[in-house]
């Protein structure tokens, strides 16, 4: 290795940095983060000098910086319009990206703190790119749903850091929000002492800019990560250099299936370039172009010719250079690299490729200058084509699929009935089940050749407990949340009991469906009215409503006054105030009952439901609407059911379920080393609106 | 709650078992899936019912599901020129634009006639005759797979219909009501530009192909990978599961 940014000699200098220089320039990125709308030219000095000055002190090459430095602001103008044209909206990230490539060539130690603490940075502003091609891709949407949750947990971090006792409370929440403003900067450093690194290399993120702690001295990167600028002088090369190159952040993800990027050579002199584009691994000798090494490969500018782990090149393509828009693809499944130019694809390059392989780029003219897509913008080359035609390829394997061996003797056909029953009975569904039954049943009567010949019964096995199960669910499915709780009691004495967690979420749901009720009575102006429509969907009789509170005295003393209210003449209509006091009531009631649950998914659930009242129409404040969305009748009403069946000794997941949960499984495995897996979302198959295999890219 | 005292009794998990359980199922898109194949493989009346029972909007209008349910129903019959009527009624380019189907239904047409012949002692077979050289003859002569279909049907006319060679039985059994009508049905479905096979289907195929494939790749997994659906034991202790006898 004679990259000198991994001399550990780099450590004493640490704390210094950390602390005394990390300060103004961290300070001088949220004001770039600030004004980056308006110019982005100031950080970048700023950003290279820093960068050289560590190079000059660890590696004593005093030459270099001045050299650097200078010839970053002669290009700086060009640099940043580039910035706006190639790289529209991503502005908004260029704070945490600055951030994280001022701190560059520490030790390696401080270099993993420093990833950790830009990355979430990085992870709350905006950051996450989906390449056109990869839009349905499954590995994708598990790196998305991991950015997410890394995003809430940073902002929930944040939140319980900024409790009563910090300097700074105030300062950081609203940070959350309007993390542009000045009142933000001091906040940063918190986040490079608390945040703990990632464990980015089980997730396999997707390459988003050059690693400029994975570079040769030579090279100078640009534009938050994505263009690399040739700066090393001739005495540099003349040592044992021959040339430069860089590495991306991470690693091609196998789990991809095909991974594109396409690289802009943008050098000022048009002819005979020197750059080489491809991949290699991580110990690959970075003072050489890719390609001439083991474990590399790539394409070569000077001779058009393509190099596959060796010195001697193979006749591929024509040589290039500026203007020109290479582009690498590999596919993972077939082990086949490509390149294009211009949005023309070349042909294969390189079969039997494996293994860890870094997007790379190599350069040793003075003046080279390139600028990476690693998928932020729109590709020259039609990719999402290549893409499609692979899922197709795969697609037309599945569909060609015999599954008899799934549960012999069933064919098919049987074995989708058995699944369908089983589900709908399974899930207290029982109606559904019976009408089933009928129809299969007529099916086979039919297909019998007489007509006259016995069938056998296509019988659902009912019990008791199907049917209270079903009369449960319909109940929360109409919002009527006491029956089901109370019928539950009832009938299954200690579900309730055992399962804490349903228990709390029903009550949270009655308060909640209470609000509704109070929302939509607010809509009608019709007293009489908002009591037939309260109920949601179906309506529902409120006459039963008040006969069952009669049952429940024992347990929910506070209702019972709800009764005595009541105007004897009109049984069957509330008042808007009444329900309005009766709400209240309840609200309190669960409130002291949980007010003591250390939980905090408890007290949120509380909070949010609280919130409601805040409201004078709930239902249309975008905020809070979600929590009156129908959709949490469904779920509950599915915990409640799961909750029963467990107590009944029962699996609480159907064949079908379990069915799609070993096809996940098995397709995770499938997608771990690059396989036809990774050109196969479940969704597309379970989902029935996005099913549409000839066109995978509308989604 | 259980879980705890269910993996000490079955030492020798899986950890893929593991990981199978800790995949999250979104219950609307089960529910979602139900509904599709319901609808899709026309089920109306249970359609209706679940969409109900589960708060789901139904996806496409009863009417249309019944419709492809009533013709297919009158396939599995054996009624067959009913079929082609309402077939006719319902998407009247269908049959035109799908010459191997319609050639299908008739043969299978002629195939009932000549079951309805062969179960009378002293049927006539006349009526069997005259429809083959109305109705398939003219289709076989265009066509050489055509018009070996069409000897091989009428070879059940020349055979004793219990002593059968296999291929021949094949014509006469069940089976071919049902492909026919799943045929009639997927047609009806690309003719009305919906998808033609529900999405259950492909579901399944998708579990068959990735354990396959897995398998064929050396993965680690468990020797036998069961679905729970309890097939063939019924003394089970899951009492309320339904079950195609």
């Amino acid at each position: 290795m004679t990259s000198p940014f991994h001399h550990p000699s780099g450590s004493a200098g640490v704390p210094d940095l950390s602390t005394a220089t990390g300060t103004s320039n961290r300070r001088r990125s949220s004001y770039a983060s600030v004004v980056s709308g308006a110019a982005t030219g100031p950080p970048y000095p700023q950003q290279s000098s820093r960068n050289s000055d560590f190079s000059r002190l660890l590696s004593h090459l005093p030459d270099t910086a001045h050299q650097s430095v200078g010839g970053y602001l002669q290009h700086d103008p060009r640099s940043s319009s580039m910035e706006y044209n190639t790289n529209g909206g991503s502005h908004r990230r260029s704070g945490p990206w600055k951030t994280g490539s001022q701190l560059p060539s520490f030790s390696s130690a401080f270099g993993a703190l420093v990833n950790g603490q830009r990355d979430n940075r990085g992870s709350h502003a905006d950051s996450f790119f989906t390449p056109s091609y990869l839009r349905g891709s499954k590995h994708v949407q598990t790196l998305e749903e991991a950015h997410k949750a890394k995003v809430l947990s940073y902002k929930e971090g944040q939140a319980s850091t900024s409790q009563p006792g910090s300097l700074s409370t105030s300062a950081s929440s609203t940070s959350l929000h309007t993390k542009m403003a000045p009142s933000h900067r001091g906040m940063t450093y918190d986040l490079i002492e608390k945040m703990p690194p990632l464990e980015e290399e089980t997730l396999a993120p997707l390459p988003s800019k050059w690693n400029v702690m994975d570079k040769d001295a030579g090279l100078e990167v640009l534009s938050e990560g994505l263009e690399v600028k040739f700066s090393g002088s001739k005495w540099t090369l003349e040592r044992d250099h021959e040339a430069s190159s860089i590495r991306s952040d991470h690693p091609m993800p196998s789990q991809c299936g095909i991974y594109y990027f396409e690289v802009t050579v943008m050098s000022r002199r048009r002819e005979d370039s020197s750059i080489g584009i491809g991949f290699s691994a991580k110990h690959v000798d970075l003072t050489r172009l890719p390609g001439w090494e083991p474990e590399s490969w790539a394409y070569h500018g000077d001779d058009g010719n393509t190099f596959c782990c060796q010195s001697t090149g193979k006749i591929y393509n024509e040589p290039f250079t500026a203007p020109d828009v290479i582009g690498c693809g590999v596919n993972f499944r077939t082990g086949s690299a490509f390149f294009t130019r211009n949005g023309v694809q070349l042909g294969i390059a390189f079969r039997e490729i494996r293994g860890k392989l870094y997007p790379s780029i190599g350069m040793k003219k003075s003046g080279e200058h390139i600028r990476v897509n690693f998928g932020q913008s729109p590709f020259t080359f039609d990719i999402d084509s290549v893409m499609e035609a692979e899922k197709n390829i795969i697609w037309q394997q599945i569909e060609a699929t015999s599954t008899a061996k799934l549960a012999p003797p069933l064919s098919e056909t049987e074995l989708i009935q058995s699944l369908v029953l089983q589900f709908l009975s399974r899930d207290g569904y029982v109606e559904s089940a019976r009408a089933l039954a009928e129809e299969l049943q007529a099916e086979k009567r039919a297909l019998t050749l007489d007509g006259i010949t016995a069938v056998d019964g296509v019988n659902v096995r009912e019990d008791e407990d199907s049917v209270h199960r079903q009369l449960i669910r319909t109940f929360i499915l109409n919002g009527e949340i006491e029956k089901a709780h109370q019928h539950t009691d009832k009938v299954y004495p200690h579900v309730l009991k055992s399962n804490e967690g349903v228990y709390f979420r029903l009550r949270c749901m009655r308060f909640i469906e209470m609000i509704r009720q109070g929302a939509e009575m607010a809509q009608v102006p019709s007293p009489a009215k908002a009591a037939r429509k309260s109920n949601g969907y179906y309506h529902s009789d409120f006459d039963d409503d008040v006969i069952n509170h009669d049952m429940e005295l024992d347990d929910q003393p506070s209702l019972d006054k709800m009764d005595i209210k009541m105007e004897p003449d009109e049984p069957s209509v509330i008042t808007y105030n009444q329900l309005l006091i009766e709400t209240l009531k309840y609200g309190k009631e669960i409130q002291h009952e949980f007010r003591e649950d250390p939980r905090r998914e408890v007290q949120k659930t509380l909070a949010e439901a609280f919130s409601l009242m805040a409201y004078a129409d709930p239902l249309g404040a975008k905020k809070v609407s979600h929590l009156l969305d129908p959709s949490g009748r469904v779920s509950l009403a599915e915990e409640v059911n799961c909750a029963i069946l467990l107590s009944l000794g029962k699996s609480s997941t159907a064949a079908l379920e379990q069915l799609y949960q070993q096809t996940t499984v098995l397709l995770e495995d499938l997608r771990a080393d690059g396989g036809a897996g990774s050109f196969v979302n479940i969704d597309d198959y379970v989902k029935p609106d996005s099913q549409n295999f000839s066109s995978f890219s509308s989604r | 709650m259980t879980s705890s005292s269910a993996s000490t009794t079955t030492p020798a998990r899986h950890a893929f078992e593991a990981r199978v359980e800790d995949v999250k199922t979104v219950k609307s898109d089960i529910n979602a899936l139900i509904l599709d194949y319901l609808t899709t493989e026309g089920y109306p009346s249970a359609a209706a019912k679940f969409s109900k029972e589960a708060n789901l909007r139904p996806h496409r209008e009863e009417e249309a599901v019944k419709a492809r349910q009533e013709i297919q129903h009158a396939i599995h019959l054996g009624s067959i020129q009913d079929a082609i009527e309402a077939l006719n009624e319902l998407e009247p380019l269908v049959l035109d634009h799908n010459p191997a189907l319609h050639f299908a239904l008739l043969r299978l047409q002629l195939v009932e006639l000549i079951r309805t012949c062969n179960s009378t002692p002293g049927g006539d077979i006349t009526p069997a005759l005259k429809f083959a050289t109305a109705e398939l003859a003219p289709r076989a002569s265009a066509q050489s797979e055509y018009l070996e279909d069409l000897e091989r049907t009428m070879a059940l006319l020349v055979f004793p219909p219990d002593n059968l060679e296999p291929q021949l039985a094949a014509l006469l059994h069940p089976d071919l009501r049902r492909s026919v009508a799943d045929r009639v049905n997927k047609a009806i479905l690309t003719a009305q530009n919906q998808r033609r096979d529900a999405s259950i289907r492909n579901l399944v195929r998708l579990r068959a192909w990735a354990e396959d494939y897995a398998r064929e790749s050396k993965k680690d997994l468990p020797a036998r990978m069961d679905l729970g659906l309890d097939i063939g034991n019924n003394n089970d202790t899951n009492g309320s599961d339904p079950m195609i006898a």
